[in-house]
């Protein structure tokens, strides 16, 4: 595993909930980071971001890292959950908020 | 540069039984996609298979973003109830 590999797996294993998104939650930098941001925003838990466009290498590591070809990408718990599609479609059902409480739960337990 | 008619034929081209309907604007698309494939599968799964077959398009960024709603015929029918 190379050196952005291995940053990438510290990153996820390190919070139990982060989005890799481009731009921040308060800039999005691209209208599906936004959407995706503003879902676990609104599950009122604290989560963690990476913004891919200040580091062309994770950009495309993150990409390689979980197998999926697009951004953003949501971790919860070290396990990749989806791109934006899937976190609103569970945003919107109410599991997206149950599964990164019982993340960060578990953290503080 | 993609289509949406292209990236309806690749996409029911590899799944069985499969109906898509897609729109954009040469960059960014949607899609509700039909098919058995996605039975018993969570929606990663589902998106994987779908991301598989259009691969090299997103790689080369001809297709920026699509935005999928992937559904078995069951779900679809429920959905149009």
């Amino acid at each position: 595993m190379d050196e952005v590999q291995q940053a990438i797996k510290q990153q996820v294993e390190a919070h139990p909930v982060i989005l890799f998104m481009k731009g921040t939650p308060q800039f999005p930098q691209c209208g599906f980071s936004m959407k995706a941001s503003q879902a676990l925003a609104g599950c009122e838990v604290e989560f963690a971001y990476v913004n891919v466009l200040e580091d062309e290498r994770i950009r495309q590591g993150v990409k390689d890292y979980g197998n999926w070809p697009t951004i953003p990408q949501l971790y919860v718990n070290g396990e990749l959950v989806g791109g934006s599609d899937i976190i609103l479609q569970m945003y919107e059902s109410g599991e997206l908020e149950t599964l990164v409480k019982d993340a960060v739960g578990k953290q503080q337990a | 540069m993609m289509d949406s008619e292209r990236i309806k034929q690749l996409i029911e081209a590899g799944l069985p039984d499969c109906s898509a309907e897609v729109g954009g604007d040469g960059r960014h698309f949607q899609a509700v996609i039909v098919s058995p494939a996605f039975e018993g599968k969570p929606l990663l799964q589902r998106h994987r298979l779908v991301y598989g077959l259009l691969e090299e398009h997103i790689h080369s960024d001809e297709l920026h973003a699509l935005s999928m709603q992937t559904l078995t015929p069951e779900q679809w029918r429920a959905g149009q109830g």
